[in-house]
């Protein structure tokens, strides 16, 4: 399996999925130079968009991450439905999704605090740097801490050469 | 990894044990199921994986604000 993130972004772009892409891969898109190795988002908790997504990623067979491998497990709309968050292994590479963001709340929140942004050929919705500054004081273990000081030094350094 | 080495790393990251080095990383926010994921992989998958996910960040961090 070679991971391949833009791929998995066109493929929830094509099932029209409502989504925001959060954590590192976000730190990274607003300037950050840590590297980070899956794909967080944040997507909408309705029913339509639930279907969409488990149609979007049925393909690429969604999988717990880390889990044995008769483990059962199906990624369908009832098991969405039922839980909030979930950490996959995918033949497309790692996809954490998150129902709500802590310090934001859920989709609709996370989405305000979201900027459309284009990456070479695809274009996604990306939390802000306030709005992964937030998140990262809720989530409140010592790695988010770590990771405030350098939002803060990148929030400054934009603000002083007028970068958005 | 064999299949009872997968077991038994899913236990340990599920319920690590107390005052373990695996219960200090999940404390301190460090995604356990990535590490198991990657101790799945061969040395050269493990690269590839690297250079796939760096080419991926170099895009994000290119990326533009569009509104």
């Amino acid at each position: 399996m070679t991971p391949n993130s833009e791929e998995l972004l066109t493929l929830l772009n094509k099932a029209e999925v409502e989504y925001v892409v959060i954590g590192g891969v976000a730190l990274v898109a607003q300037g950050s130079a840590r590297a980070t190795f899956d794909l967080d988002v944040c997507y909408k908790r309705s029913k339509e968009n639930i279907d969409k997504l488990c149609r979007a990623l049925e393909p690429i067979h969604p999988r717990l991450r880390g889990a044995p491998d008769n483990l059962p497990f199906r990624f369908d709309t009832k098991t969405v439905v039922a839980g909030l968050n979930f950490t996959l292994a995918t033949d497309l590479g790692d996809l954490d999704l998150l129902g709500e963001v802590a310090g934001l709340g859920a989709y609709d929140a996370v989405y305000n605090c979201s900027e459309l942004r284009a990456v070479e050929k695809i274009s996604c919705r990306v939390l802000s740097l306030d709005g992964l500054y937030r998140a990262k004081i809720a989530a409140g273990r010592d790695k988010d801490l770590e990771a405030l000081k350098e939002i803060k030094g990148l929030k400054d350094l934009k603000e002083r050469l007028g970068q958005e | 990894m064999t299949t009872e080495q997968r077991k038994l790393a899913y236990e340990l990251i599920t319920n690590p044990p107390p005052g373990s080095d695996i219960a200090a990383a999940k404390e301190y926010g460090i995604d356990l199921t990535l590490l198991v994921e990657n101790l799945n992989l061969t040395v050269a998958e493990r690269l590839r994986k690297l250079y796939s996910v760096a080419k991926f960040l170099e895009k994000m961090q290119q990326s533009r604000i569009i509104r």
